[in-house]
């Protein structure tokens, strides 16, 4: 497995509980948005993110309802849990100290 | 939708084994985001098998697809997997304890799997329901078996009467269970060939089920209740591994180690008619797990 996806496996969680924390979301606009803010740096394939979005539900991360939009289409919009947001705040701080110390080492060693 | 889609959701649905309610709901999730993708893709210019491709492509696989939502819903809580071990543990208790004669703690037993089965069968036959439903069974298939030895003529009047309705039952149940997932017939059928193995290795002269010598089974029930606590651990283990096919290796491992056992200390008691219903009903458990590790 490359670096790139090690990396994308180990934060799926942080980031689809941060999108869907800024509002209620459904699955392919989550792949829009994911590729929209990392321009494009993040693309998967697009039937992976439901097997993630359903074990964060059973982890009851995220919940999922079904919402039937004006125009008659059904839609299964996922919302961010309590417990979502407590881990979503865990796994940023640790996130953040992670890259910053990351940043200190590299930075010292270019010094 | 197109026609590549509904195809490709009809081998999701497919290639999905798990609860009906949840696997059309996701397959709808799916196609969902499928018909979103096809309509960007068609606003782009593509011709619409052009985009049905395109879609199909960039959602990847549908086995794997399906197979890592399995993996995500084939897992029960640990509270399922206990739930799942109790009925076998009840079991054991009741021959740990010497009390399978007494009729009271029997009908106890029975009652509680009896009740805890109609709970469940109406409450979305949660994944804890099938260990229970196969003790459940276990008294319609042993009164058909006990048929056997009414008097000369009963047996065809009482096999007429009776065979129907036994098979009714078995296949209603068996069907249910194999609609949510064929492997846990397996799992809910396991008691059988344990039992069978039981009753015809301290069977006199190799009878089957009425000349049961209960002093004979009072020495045996540290090995009874070892095969019992062994279901237990299995059942409890099929409910939280996630992968398909060490569910099916749970199940067979267990169940060959029981059936060897038991054959060695009946010590070539069994009869003609014996070998024929203990094979009989090892194949009928062991062949949803055969299939799934051959697959």
């Amino acid at each position: 497995m490359s670096y790139e996806r090690e990396l994308l496996k180990g934060n799926t969680d942080c980031l689809l509980l941060s999108l869907v924390n800024d509002k209620p979301t459904y699955g392919y606009q989550i792949i829009k948005e994911l590729e929209r803010r990392s321009n494009g740096y993040f693309r998967f394939k697009e039937g992976t993110l439901y097997p993630a979005l359903h074990r964060m539900e059973k982890d009851k991360l995220v919940e999922g309802k079904w919402q039937v939009l004006p125009n008659g289409q059904e839609r299964r919009y996922y919302y961010i849990t309590k417990k979502g947001q407590a881990v979503l705040s865990s796994k940023l701080t640790t996130w953040q100290d992670f890259s910053t110390a990351v940043r200190s080492v590299l930075h010292h060693e270019a010094a | 939708m197109s026609n590549q889609l509904g195809d490709y959701l009809n081998r999701f649905q497919g290639s999905l084994q798990i609860d009906s309610a949840i696997k059309g709901s996701a397959a709808q999730e799916l196609g969902t985001h499928l018909e979103d993708r096809k309509r960007e893709l068609e606003e782009s210019g593509l011709s619409e098998e052009e985009a049905s491709k395109a879609a199909i492509k960039s959602f990847g696989p549908v086995q794997l697809v399906a197979r890592q939502i399995y993996k995500v819903h084939s897992q029960g809580t640990w509270q399922d997997a206990f739930l799942a071990a109790l009925p076998h543990l009840l079991v054991a208790l009741l021959f740990a304890t010497y009390y399978w004669q007494n009729i009271l703690c029997t009908s106890a037993i029975v009652t509680v799997v009896t009740c805890t089965v109609i709970y469940g069968w109406f409450h979305n036959k949660p994944l804890w329901l099938f260990p229970w439903l196969g003790y459940y069974l276990l008294p319609v298939i042993v009164t058909g078996v006990l048929l056997i030895h009414l008097p000369q003529g009963w047996t065809w009047l009482a096999a007429v009467l009776y065979l129907p309705f036994a098979l009714f039952v078995i296949a209603y149940i068996v069907k249910q269970a194999a609609s949510r997932d064929w492997l846990y017939v397996s799992l809910m059928l396991a008691p059988l060939p344990v039992a069978c193995a039981w009753l015809l290795a301290l069977g006199r002269g190799g009878e089957f089920l009425v000349n049961v010598h209960s002093a004979q089974t009072d020495l045996n029930v540290p090995g009874i209740v070892a095969s019992l606590l062994l279901l237990a651990v299995a059942s409890f283990s099929f409910i939280r591994v996630r992968r398909r096919w060490c569910k099916a290796a749970i199940l067979l491992v267990p169940l060959s180690m029981i059936f060897l056992a038991t054959t060695l200390l009946s010590r070539g008691n069994i009869g003609l008619w014996g070998w024929l219903v203990l094979i009989s009903s090892l194949l009928l458990v062991a062949s949803p797990a055969c299939l799934q590790i051959r697959s």
